[in-house]
Protein backbone atom coordinates (compact mmCIF):
# COMPACT_ATOMS: atom_id res chain seq x y z
CA UNK A 1 0.00 0.00 0.00
CA UNK A 2 1.35 3.87 -0.95
CA UNK A 3 -0.17 6.54 -0.19
CA UNK A 4 -0.12 10.68 0.15
CA UNK A 5 2.07 11.94 3.09
CA UNK A 6 1.04 15.32 3.74
CA UNK A 7 3.45 15.68 6.97
CA UNK A 8 6.05 18.59 6.22
CA UNK A 9 9.64 19.83 7.62
CA UNK A 10 9.95 23.01 6.24
CA UNK A 11 12.18 23.60 9.59
CA UNK A 12 15.02 26.33 9.59
CA UNK A 13 17.20 25.28 12.53
CA UNK A 14 19.77 27.16 13.49
CA UNK A 15 22.06 27.36 16.61
CA UNK A 16 21.44 30.14 19.52
CA UNK A 17 22.50 30.37 23.04
CA UNK A 18 18.69 31.70 25.17
CA UNK A 19 18.45 32.85 28.58
CA UNK A 20 16.40 30.79 31.71
CA UNK A 21 13.26 32.69 32.19
CA UNK A 22 11.39 30.38 34.47
CA UNK A 23 12.23 26.71 35.70
CA UNK A 24 9.51 25.17 37.82
CA UNK A 25 7.92 22.03 38.72
CA UNK A 26 4.78 21.23 37.73
CA UNK A 27 3.96 17.97 39.53
CA UNK A 28 6.42 15.03 40.68
CA UNK A 29 8.29 14.67 37.63
CA UNK A 30 7.13 17.50 35.33
CA UNK A 31 8.96 20.64 34.79
CA UNK A 32 7.82 23.99 32.95
CA UNK A 33 11.37 25.58 31.57
CA UNK A 34 10.85 28.83 29.24
CA UNK A 35 13.26 30.20 27.48
CA UNK A 36 14.10 33.54 26.33
CA UNK A 37 13.59 33.30 22.09
CA UNK A 38 16.44 34.12 19.84
CA UNK A 39 15.30 37.48 17.80
CA UNK A 40 16.75 35.32 14.07
CA UNK A 41 15.20 32.09 15.34
CA UNK A 42 11.90 31.32 12.62
CA UNK A 43 8.69 30.28 14.18
CA UNK A 44 8.59 26.62 15.39
CA UNK A 45 5.70 24.91 13.94
CA UNK A 46 3.39 22.94 16.37
CA UNK A 47 5.04 19.40 16.60
CA UNK A 48 8.82 20.87 15.97
CA UNK A 49 11.23 20.35 18.42
CA UNK A 50 14.32 22.26 20.08
CA UNK A 51 17.62 20.03 20.63
CA UNK A 52 19.28 21.46 24.11
CA UNK A 53 22.82 21.09 25.19
CA UNK A 54 23.03 19.92 28.91
CA UNK A 55 24.27 22.91 30.62
CA UNK A 56 26.94 23.08 32.83
CA UNK A 57 28.04 19.24 32.18
CA UNK A 58 30.98 17.84 33.28
CA UNK A 59 30.95 15.08 31.17
CA UNK A 60 29.41 13.90 27.46
CA UNK A 61 25.87 14.42 26.77
CA UNK A 62 24.82 14.40 23.48
CA UNK A 63 22.22 16.95 22.88
CA UNK A 64 18.55 16.25 24.22
CA UNK A 65 15.04 16.57 21.88
CA UNK A 66 11.97 18.69 23.21
CA UNK A 67 8.84 19.37 21.69
CA UNK A 68 7.55 23.27 21.97
CA UNK A 69 5.00 23.66 24.55
CA UNK A 70 4.43 27.30 23.58
CA UNK A 71 6.46 30.10 21.56
CA UNK A 72 5.53 33.73 21.22
CA UNK A 73 7.77 36.72 20.41
CA UNK A 74 9.69 36.99 23.09
CA UNK A 75 10.04 32.91 25.02
CA UNK A 76 9.57 29.27 23.84
CA UNK A 77 8.28 27.17 26.62
CA UNK A 78 8.87 23.61 27.05
CA UNK A 79 7.63 20.57 29.13
CA UNK A 80 10.12 18.13 30.68
CA UNK A 81 10.17 15.10 32.95
CA UNK A 82 12.74 14.44 34.64
CA UNK A 83 14.00 11.13 33.04
CA UNK A 84 18.03 10.46 33.71
CA UNK A 85 20.69 12.75 34.39
CA UNK A 86 20.72 15.11 31.70
CA UNK A 87 16.59 16.58 33.04
CA UNK A 88 17.57 16.06 36.48
CA UNK A 89 20.73 18.66 35.56
CA UNK A 90 18.81 21.03 33.57
CA UNK A 91 16.04 20.92 36.06
CA UNK A 92 18.28 22.49 38.98
CA UNK A 93 19.19 25.33 36.12
CA UNK A 94 18.41 28.79 37.23
CA UNK A 95 16.66 31.61 35.86
CA UNK A 96 19.48 33.98 34.10
CA UNK A 97 21.50 31.21 33.05
CA UNK A 98 22.20 30.46 29.17
CA UNK A 99 21.36 27.37 27.38
CA UNK A 100 22.83 26.00 24.26
CA UNK A 101 19.80 25.46 21.39
CA UNK A 102 19.27 23.86 17.84
CA UNK A 103 15.94 24.54 16.71
CA UNK A 104 13.43 24.55 15.03
CA UNK A 105 13.31 20.78 14.16
CA UNK A 106 11.26 18.08 12.17
CA UNK A 107 7.97 17.78 10.70
CA UNK A 108 4.36 19.09 12.10
CA UNK A 109 1.57 18.18 13.15
CA UNK A 110 -1.10 18.51 9.43
CA UNK A 111 -3.15 21.43 8.91
CA UNK A 112 -6.71 19.66 8.54
CA UNK A 113 -8.85 22.52 7.22
CA UNK A 114 -12.35 21.61 8.00
CA UNK A 115 -11.81 18.91 9.90
CA UNK A 116 -12.92 17.49 13.82
CA UNK A 117 -9.62 16.80 16.02
CA UNK A 118 -9.20 14.75 18.44
CA UNK A 119 -6.36 14.97 20.21
CA UNK A 120 -4.64 12.57 22.69
CA UNK A 121 -1.58 13.67 24.71
CA UNK A 122 0.35 11.17 26.94
CA UNK A 123 2.47 12.55 29.93
CA UNK A 124 4.96 14.90 28.33
CA UNK A 125 3.65 13.97 24.77
CA UNK A 126 0.71 16.66 26.30
CA UNK A 127 3.49 19.57 24.41
CA UNK A 128 3.07 19.84 21.07
CA UNK A 129 -0.75 18.86 20.97
CA UNK A 130 -1.23 21.79 23.02
CA UNK A 131 0.58 24.26 21.46
CA UNK A 132 -1.31 23.55 18.23
CA UNK A 133 -4.32 23.99 20.08
CA UNK A 134 -3.52 26.97 21.56
CA UNK A 135 -1.75 28.80 18.20
CA UNK A 136 -4.13 27.51 15.80
CA UNK A 137 -6.08 29.15 13.35
CA UNK A 138 -9.55 28.65 12.21
CA UNK A 139 -8.36 27.45 8.92
CA UNK A 140 -6.14 24.93 10.52
CA UNK A 141 -9.21 23.04 11.36
CA UNK A 142 -12.57 22.88 12.22
CA UNK A 143 -12.72 21.88 16.14
CA UNK A 144 -10.10 20.51 18.07
CA UNK A 145 -10.13 19.12 21.08
CA UNK A 146 -7.52 17.75 23.62
CA UNK A 147 -7.64 14.94 25.86
CA UNK A 148 -4.81 14.67 28.06
CA UNK A 149 -4.09 11.32 30.40
CA UNK A 150 -1.74 10.18 32.84
CA UNK A 151 -0.83 7.59 35.48
CA UNK A 152 -2.79 9.86 38.15
CA UNK A 153 -3.69 13.23 38.85
CA UNK A 154 0.22 14.06 40.44
CA UNK A 155 1.53 13.51 37.03
CA UNK A 156 -1.24 15.84 35.30
CA UNK A 157 -0.70 19.20 37.02
CA UNK A 158 -4.05 20.26 36.23
CA UNK A 159 -3.54 23.21 38.67
CA UNK A 160 0.62 24.22 38.24
CA UNK A 161 0.11 25.32 34.95
CA UNK A 162 -2.27 28.14 33.07
CA UNK A 163 -4.32 26.62 31.02
CA UNK A 164 -4.84 29.00 27.67
CA UNK A 165 -6.59 26.17 25.64
CA UNK A 166 -10.65 25.49 26.04
CA UNK A 167 -11.58 21.84 25.56
CA UNK A 168 -8.57 20.31 27.70
CA UNK A 169 -10.36 16.98 29.25
CA UNK A 170 -8.04 14.89 31.83
CA UNK A 171 -8.05 11.22 32.24
CA UNK A 172 -6.11 9.45 34.99
CA UNK A 173 -5.14 5.41 35.06
CA UNK A 174 -6.57 5.76 38.65
CA UNK A 175 -9.73 7.63 38.40
CA UNK A 176 -7.61 10.00 40.76
CA UNK A 177 -9.01 12.95 38.49
CA UNK A 178 -11.28 13.55 34.87
CA UNK A 179 -11.77 9.95 33.44
CA UNK A 180 -11.23 6.77 34.75
CA UNK A 181 -9.01 4.68 32.81
CA UNK A 182 -6.03 5.02 30.20
CA UNK A 183 -6.39 7.66 27.11
CA UNK A 184 -7.19 5.67 24.42
CA UNK A 185 -10.03 4.43 26.64
CA UNK A 186 -11.06 7.85 26.70
CA UNK A 187 -10.88 8.59 23.10
CA UNK A 188 -13.31 5.53 22.53
CA UNK A 189 -15.37 6.72 24.81
CA UNK A 190 -15.06 10.87 23.14
CA UNK A 191 -15.61 9.01 19.61
CA UNK A 192 -18.84 7.89 21.16
CA UNK A 193 -19.96 10.99 21.90
CA UNK A 194 -19.14 13.35 18.85
CA UNK A 195 -17.95 13.25 15.46
CA UNK A 196 -14.21 12.99 15.02
CA UNK A 197 -12.52 13.23 11.36
CA UNK A 198 -8.49 13.12 12.74
CA UNK A 199 -6.58 11.86 15.26
CA UNK A 200 -3.47 13.23 16.40
CA UNK A 201 -1.38 11.45 19.01
CA UNK A 202 2.39 11.67 21.45
CA UNK A 203 3.22 9.77 24.39
CA UNK A 204 4.85 6.64 25.14
CA UNK A 205 5.09 3.72 23.01
CA UNK A 206 2.70 1.65 24.22
CA UNK A 207 -0.28 4.09 23.89
CA UNK A 208 0.35 5.45 20.39
CA UNK A 209 0.36 1.80 19.11
CA UNK A 210 -2.83 1.24 21.05
CA UNK A 211 -4.16 4.61 19.18
CA UNK A 212 -3.07 3.34 15.80
CA UNK A 213 -5.23 0.08 16.76
CA UNK A 214 -7.91 2.21 17.63
CA UNK A 215 -7.76 4.58 14.59
CA UNK A 216 -7.67 1.84 12.45
CA UNK A 217 -10.78 0.46 13.87
CA UNK A 218 -12.34 3.40 13.33
CA UNK A 219 -10.70 4.38 10.05
CA UNK A 220 -9.88 7.73 10.95
CA UNK A 221 -6.75 9.15 9.63
CA UNK A 222 -3.96 9.45 12.48
CA UNK A 223 -0.95 11.47 13.08
CA UNK A 224 1.36 10.36 15.54
CA UNK A 225 4.66 12.17 17.07
CA UNK A 226 7.60 10.16 18.28
CA UNK A 227 10.16 10.72 20.66
CA UNK A 228 13.80 8.88 20.53
CA UNK A 229 17.27 9.03 21.20
CA UNK A 230 19.26 11.24 18.67
CA UNK A 231 22.61 12.66 17.72
CA UNK A 232 22.47 15.12 15.33
CA UNK A 233 18.70 15.63 14.84
CA UNK A 234 18.95 17.04 11.15
CA UNK A 235 18.62 13.51 9.28
CA UNK A 236 22.21 13.10 9.26
CA UNK A 237 23.62 10.17 11.51
CA UNK A 238 20.49 7.87 11.04
CA UNK A 239 20.73 7.29 14.74
CA UNK A 240 16.93 7.77 15.57
CA UNK A 241 15.49 5.61 13.41
CA UNK A 242 11.96 4.12 12.96
CA UNK A 243 11.19 1.78 10.38
CA UNK A 244 8.34 2.85 8.19
CA UNK A 245 6.10 0.99 5.25
CA UNK A 246 4.85 3.16 2.44
CA UNK A 247 5.28 1.31 -0.65
CA UNK A 248 8.95 -0.19 0.08
CA UNK A 249 10.33 -0.71 3.99
CA UNK A 250 12.88 1.46 5.14
CA UNK A 251 14.26 3.38 8.31
CA UNK A 252 13.44 7.23 8.51
CA UNK A 253 14.31 9.25 10.51
CA UNK A 254 12.24 10.71 13.93
CA UNK A 255 14.22 13.49 13.79
CA UNK A 256 14.27 14.82 10.57
CA UNK A 257 11.26 12.77 8.57
CA UNK A 258 9.60 13.08 11.97
CA UNK A 259 8.55 13.64 14.80
CA UNK A 260 5.25 13.81 13.14
CA UNK A 261 4.56 10.58 11.01
CA UNK A 262 1.15 9.39 9.71
CA UNK A 263 0.42 6.32 11.67
CA UNK A 264 -0.46 4.15 8.88
CA UNK A 265 3.34 4.42 7.61
CA UNK A 266 5.07 3.05 10.69
CA UNK A 267 5.59 -0.51 11.22
CA UNK A 268 4.19 -0.53 14.72
CA UNK A 269 5.40 -4.08 15.72
CA UNK A 270 9.18 -2.98 15.69
CA UNK A 271 8.59 0.26 17.50
CA UNK A 272 10.47 -0.56 21.28
CA UNK A 273 7.28 -0.46 23.28
CA UNK A 274 9.50 -0.02 26.47
CA UNK B 1 42.08 40.58 14.27
CA UNK B 2 40.91 37.73 11.97
CA UNK B 3 44.01 37.12 9.74
CA UNK B 4 43.57 34.96 6.39
CA UNK B 5 46.90 32.64 5.74
CA UNK B 6 46.87 30.16 3.48
CA UNK B 7 46.12 26.79 5.21
CA UNK B 8 45.72 24.80 2.45
CA UNK B 9 46.83 21.31 2.22
CA UNK B 10 47.95 18.68 -0.29
CA UNK B 11 46.87 14.81 0.15
CA UNK B 12 48.32 13.36 -3.53
CA UNK B 13 46.91 14.95 -6.54
CA UNK B 14 44.72 17.48 -4.96
CA UNK B 15 44.74 20.61 -2.91
CA UNK B 16 42.20 21.27 0.03
CA UNK B 17 41.31 25.09 1.59
CA UNK B 18 42.14 24.02 4.63
CA UNK B 19 42.48 20.77 6.69
CA UNK B 20 39.80 20.69 8.49
CA UNK B 21 37.19 17.60 7.34
CA UNK B 22 33.61 16.43 8.97
CA UNK B 23 34.03 12.34 9.61
CA UNK B 24 32.22 10.10 7.31
CA UNK B 25 29.05 8.99 8.70
CA UNK B 26 28.44 12.50 10.92
CA UNK B 27 26.86 15.29 8.66
CA UNK B 28 25.36 12.47 6.14
CA UNK B 29 25.54 13.25 2.11
CA UNK B 30 26.88 16.69 3.43
CA UNK B 31 23.93 18.55 2.12
CA UNK B 32 21.78 17.59 5.98
CA UNK B 33 24.39 19.61 7.77
CA UNK B 34 24.34 22.95 5.72
CA UNK B 35 21.33 24.37 7.91
CA UNK B 36 24.19 24.49 10.86
CA UNK B 37 27.44 24.35 9.12
CA UNK B 38 28.73 26.60 6.67
CA UNK B 39 30.18 23.02 4.59
CA UNK B 40 31.76 25.26 1.57
CA UNK B 41 33.98 26.62 4.26
CA UNK B 42 35.39 23.26 5.26
CA UNK B 43 38.57 21.77 3.71
CA UNK B 44 36.52 18.44 2.79
CA UNK B 45 32.84 16.80 4.02
CA UNK B 46 33.71 13.08 4.06
CA UNK B 47 30.07 11.68 2.95
CA UNK B 48 28.53 9.04 4.70
CA UNK B 49 29.71 5.46 3.41
CA UNK B 50 28.14 4.02 -0.11
CA UNK B 51 28.18 0.36 -0.94
CA UNK B 52 27.06 -0.99 -4.51
CA UNK B 53 23.69 -1.68 -3.22
CA UNK B 54 21.94 0.55 -0.41
CA UNK B 55 22.05 -0.94 2.80
CA UNK B 56 18.48 -1.27 5.04
CA UNK B 57 21.15 -0.75 8.40
CA UNK B 58 20.67 -2.04 11.73
CA UNK B 59 17.84 -2.02 13.69
CA UNK B 60 17.17 0.33 16.42
CA UNK B 61 18.60 1.39 18.87
CA UNK B 62 21.70 2.63 16.87
CA UNK B 63 22.85 5.70 19.33
CA UNK B 64 24.06 4.79 22.94
CA UNK B 65 25.14 7.34 25.20
CA UNK B 66 28.28 7.03 27.48
CA UNK B 67 29.49 9.34 30.00
CA UNK B 68 33.22 9.44 27.66
CA UNK B 69 31.47 9.90 24.04
CA UNK B 70 28.54 7.38 22.65
CA UNK B 71 28.39 3.68 21.29
CA UNK B 72 26.80 3.88 17.59
CA UNK B 73 25.37 0.67 15.63
CA UNK B 74 23.84 2.35 12.14
CA UNK B 75 25.17 -0.31 9.86
CA UNK B 76 26.37 0.96 6.95
CA UNK B 77 22.95 2.37 5.87
CA UNK B 78 22.94 4.02 2.71
CA UNK B 79 21.26 4.59 -0.58
CA UNK B 80 23.76 2.88 -2.42
CA UNK B 81 25.84 3.78 -5.30
CA UNK B 82 23.60 4.79 -8.33
CA UNK B 83 21.35 6.88 -6.24
CA UNK B 84 23.94 8.62 -4.42
CA UNK B 85 25.64 9.68 -7.50
CA UNK B 86 22.14 10.71 -9.41
CA UNK B 87 20.54 12.23 -6.20
CA UNK B 88 23.48 12.96 -3.73
CA UNK B 89 26.55 14.19 -5.16
CA UNK B 90 24.98 16.82 -7.63
CA UNK B 91 24.03 18.82 -4.63
CA UNK B 92 27.36 19.59 -3.43
CA UNK B 93 29.17 19.97 -6.63
CA UNK B 94 26.56 22.91 -7.47
CA UNK B 95 27.59 24.30 -3.45
CA UNK B 96 31.09 24.37 -4.35
CA UNK B 97 31.99 22.32 -1.46
CA UNK B 98 35.05 20.07 -1.12
CA UNK B 99 33.90 16.52 -1.17
CA UNK B 100 35.27 13.11 -0.53
CA UNK B 101 33.52 10.13 -1.04
CA UNK B 102 33.40 7.25 1.53
CA UNK B 103 33.00 3.85 -0.27
CA UNK B 104 32.74 0.15 1.65
CA UNK B 105 32.39 -3.06 -0.45
CA UNK B 106 32.75 -6.66 -0.01
CA UNK B 107 34.16 -8.35 -2.66
CA UNK B 108 37.36 -6.83 -5.11
CA UNK B 109 34.85 -6.91 -7.84
CA UNK B 110 32.94 -4.24 -6.00
CA UNK B 111 35.80 -2.04 -5.75
CA UNK B 112 36.28 -2.12 -8.89
CA UNK B 113 32.88 -1.49 -9.80
CA UNK B 114 32.70 1.67 -7.63
CA UNK B 115 35.28 2.95 -8.80
CA UNK B 116 35.02 2.47 -12.23
CA UNK B 117 31.70 4.39 -12.15
CA UNK B 118 33.43 7.02 -10.40
CA UNK B 119 35.98 8.20 -12.43
CA UNK B 120 34.57 10.27 -14.92
CA UNK B 121 32.07 11.92 -12.37
CA UNK B 122 33.02 15.77 -11.54
CA UNK B 123 31.91 16.88 -8.37
CA UNK B 124 34.33 15.56 -5.53
CA UNK B 125 37.73 15.89 -4.57
CA UNK B 126 38.69 12.37 -3.70
CA UNK B 127 37.99 8.33 -2.03
CA UNK B 128 38.29 7.49 0.77
CA UNK B 129 38.14 4.02 1.62
CA UNK B 130 35.86 2.91 4.60
CA UNK B 131 38.04 -0.65 5.24
CA UNK B 132 37.14 -0.76 8.81
CA UNK B 133 33.86 -0.47 9.48
CA UNK B 134 32.88 -2.14 12.86
CA UNK B 135 29.31 -2.55 13.01
CA UNK B 136 28.12 -5.24 10.18
CA UNK B 137 27.91 -8.83 9.93
CA UNK B 138 29.46 -9.72 6.55
CA UNK B 139 33.54 -9.55 7.95
CA UNK B 140 34.37 -8.98 4.67
CA UNK B 141 33.00 -5.37 4.81
CA UNK B 142 35.70 -5.59 7.80
CA UNK B 143 38.73 -6.60 6.08
CA UNK B 144 41.51 -3.57 7.35
CA UNK B 145 43.25 -5.87 9.32
CA UNK B 146 44.43 -8.21 6.75
CA UNK B 147 47.27 -5.89 4.95
CA UNK B 148 47.57 -7.87 2.17
CA UNK B 149 43.59 -7.26 0.77
CA UNK B 150 44.82 -3.51 1.82
CA UNK B 151 47.47 -3.27 -0.18
CA UNK B 152 45.44 -5.12 -2.82
CA UNK B 153 42.25 -2.88 -2.92
CA UNK B 154 44.09 0.15 -2.61
CA UNK B 155 46.10 -0.38 -5.68
CA UNK B 156 42.65 -1.23 -7.79
CA UNK B 157 41.05 1.81 -6.74
CA UNK B 158 43.97 4.11 -7.27
CA UNK B 159 44.89 2.72 -10.38
CA UNK B 160 41.30 4.16 -11.53
CA UNK B 161 40.99 7.37 -10.00
CA UNK B 162 44.41 8.68 -10.07
CA UNK B 163 43.69 12.30 -10.37
CA UNK B 164 41.67 12.39 -6.96
CA UNK B 165 42.82 12.33 -3.26
CA UNK B 166 42.68 8.53 -2.12
CA UNK B 167 42.51 8.08 1.85
CA UNK B 168 42.36 4.88 3.28
CA UNK B 169 40.79 4.44 6.31
CA UNK B 170 42.09 1.99 8.89
CA UNK B 171 40.81 0.29 11.99
CA UNK B 172 42.79 1.50 15.68
CA UNK B 173 40.92 -2.55 16.32
CA UNK B 174 44.63 -4.05 15.32
CA UNK B 175 47.83 -5.04 17.20
CA UNK B 176 50.19 -3.25 14.66
CA UNK B 177 48.56 -0.33 12.99
CA UNK B 178 51.60 1.05 11.43
CA UNK B 179 51.63 -2.36 9.65
CA UNK B 180 48.32 -1.93 7.83
CA UNK B 181 48.99 1.84 7.48
CA UNK B 182 52.74 0.59 5.43
CA UNK B 183 50.29 -1.78 2.95
CA UNK B 184 48.35 1.20 2.37
CA UNK B 185 51.22 3.25 1.39
CA UNK B 186 52.70 0.75 -0.56
CA UNK B 187 49.04 0.31 -2.83
CA UNK B 188 49.44 3.86 -3.70
CA UNK B 189 47.32 5.63 -0.94
CA UNK B 190 47.62 9.57 -0.75
CA UNK B 191 46.58 9.04 3.02
CA UNK B 192 45.58 7.48 5.81
CA UNK B 193 42.64 8.48 7.78
CA UNK B 194 43.14 7.12 11.26
CA UNK B 195 41.28 6.00 13.47
CA UNK B 196 37.82 4.81 12.74
CA UNK B 197 35.80 3.95 15.96
CA UNK B 198 36.75 1.92 18.45
CA UNK B 199 34.51 -1.53 19.05
CA UNK B 200 33.37 -1.46 22.26
CA UNK B 201 29.97 -2.48 24.30
CA UNK B 202 27.55 -1.71 26.95
CA UNK B 203 25.21 -3.89 28.93
CA UNK B 204 21.50 -2.84 29.50
CA UNK B 205 21.51 -3.67 33.59
CA UNK B 206 17.68 -4.40 33.47
CA UNK B 207 18.04 -7.33 30.65
CA UNK B 208 21.70 -8.09 31.01
CA UNK B 209 22.26 -8.03 27.75
CA UNK B 210 24.54 -6.10 25.30
CA UNK B 211 22.48 -2.51 24.82
CA UNK B 212 22.77 -3.36 20.42
CA UNK B 213 20.61 -6.01 19.00
CA UNK B 214 24.44 -6.89 17.29
CA UNK B 215 26.28 -6.81 20.78
CA UNK B 216 28.90 -4.67 19.73
CA UNK B 217 29.15 -1.04 18.33
CA UNK B 218 31.67 2.18 17.50
CA UNK B 219 33.07 3.90 20.08
CA UNK B 220 33.85 7.92 19.41
CA UNK B 221 33.78 11.07 20.94
CA UNK B 222 36.21 12.48 23.73
CA UNK B 223 37.28 9.38 25.58
CA UNK B 224 38.86 8.22 22.15
CA UNK B 225 41.26 10.93 22.24
CA UNK B 226 44.33 9.44 23.44
CA UNK B 227 43.75 6.08 21.55
CA UNK B 228 43.62 8.23 18.34
CA UNK B 229 46.35 10.17 19.04
CA UNK B 230 48.52 7.18 19.81
CA UNK B 231 47.53 5.47 16.58
CA UNK B 232 48.20 8.69 14.44
CA UNK B 233 51.53 8.72 16.28
CA UNK B 234 52.39 5.31 15.85
CA UNK B 235 51.57 5.59 11.55
CA UNK B 236 53.62 8.52 11.44
CA UNK B 237 56.57 6.20 12.19
CA UNK B 238 55.43 3.71 9.92
CA UNK B 239 55.01 6.20 6.62
CA UNK B 240 55.56 8.91 4.48
CA UNK B 241 52.62 9.97 2.85
CA UNK B 242 50.28 12.20 4.74
CA UNK B 243 47.71 11.26 7.50
CA UNK B 244 44.24 13.04 8.36
CA UNK B 245 44.06 11.74 11.94
CA UNK B 246 40.15 12.02 13.82
CA UNK B 247 38.91 10.55 17.33
CA UNK B 248 37.68 12.35 20.06
CA UNK B 249 38.91 15.93 19.08
CA UNK B 250 36.16 18.19 20.63
CA UNK B 251 38.63 21.71 20.80
CA UNK B 252 41.35 23.35 18.96
CA UNK B 253 43.87 22.17 21.47
CA UNK B 254 42.45 18.48 20.74
CA UNK B 255 42.70 19.46 16.82
CA UNK B 256 46.35 21.13 17.46
CA UNK B 257 47.34 17.48 18.97
CA UNK B 258 46.69 15.58 16.16
CA UNK B 259 48.69 17.77 13.94
CA UNK B 260 51.69 17.39 16.81
CA UNK B 261 51.37 13.41 16.29
CA UNK B 262 52.06 13.56 12.80
CA UNK B 263 48.30 14.59 11.06
CA UNK B 264 47.92 17.09 7.78
CA UNK B 265 44.62 17.17 8.22
CA UNK B 266 42.17 16.79 10.63
CA UNK B 267 38.69 14.93 10.96
CA UNK B 268 36.24 16.12 13.27
CA UNK B 269 32.86 13.99 14.63
CA UNK B 270 30.96 13.03 17.53
CA UNK B 271 31.46 16.34 19.13
CA UNK B 272 30.30 18.24 15.89
CA UNK B 273 26.90 17.14 17.19
CA UNK B 274 27.26 18.79 20.38
CA UNK B 275 29.09 22.15 19.07
CA UNK B 276 27.80 23.06 15.41
CA UNK B 277 30.48 25.84 16.08
CA UNK B 278 33.49 23.21 16.11
CA UNK B 279 34.94 23.44 13.10
CA UNK B 280 34.76 26.79 12.44
CA UNK B 281 36.55 27.47 15.44
CA UNK B 282 39.49 25.18 14.23
CA UNK B 283 39.73 26.77 11.02
CA UNK B 284 39.46 30.32 12.49
CA UNK B 285 42.56 28.84 15.38
CA UNK B 286 44.49 27.47 11.93
CA UNK B 287 44.48 30.84 10.04
CA UNK B 288 45.25 32.54 13.17
CA UNK B 289 48.20 29.64 13.83
CA UNK B 290 49.33 28.36 10.47
CA UNK B 291 52.02 27.46 12.63
CA UNK B 292 50.16 24.88 14.37
CA UNK B 293 50.08 22.68 11.33
CA UNK B 294 53.19 20.88 10.36
CA UNK B 295 54.35 20.80 13.57
CA UNK B 296 54.79 16.45 13.24
CA UNK B 297 58.12 16.26 15.09
CA UNK B 298 56.83 14.39 18.27
CA UNK B 299 59.59 11.83 18.59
Amino acid sequence: MTFTNIIQNNARPGHYECTVIENRALSRRYYLLVLSRPREMTNPEPGTFVHLLVPDANRFYLRRPFSVLDCDDETISLLIVEKGEGTRIMRRIEKGRPIDIVGPLGSTFPKVPGKRVLALGGGVGLAPLYYYGVRREAKDCETYRLLYGARSREDLFVDGFDWALDGVSFSTDDGSHGFQGNIVEFAQHEFEQSQVDVIFSCGPNPMLKAAAEFADRVGVPHYVSLENRMACALGACRSCVVLTRNGAIRYRTVCNDGPVFDARELVWKELPQA
Amino acid sequence: MVTNNDISVTLGPVTFKNPVFIASGICGYGEEYSPLVPIEELGAVVTKTITVRSRLGNPPPRIHEVPTGALNSIGLENVGLEAYIRDKLPLLRDKRVGVIVSIAAEFEEEFVEVADKLAPLDGYKGLELNLSCPNVEEEALDHGRNPEFVERITRIVKERVPDRALLVKITPNVTDIGEVAKAAEAGGADGISAINTVVGVDFDLETGKPIFHRGSGGYSGPGILPIALQKVWEISRAVSIPIVGMGGISSVDDARKFFIAGATAIQVGTSLWVDPELTKNIIAALHEHPEYLGTGTAE
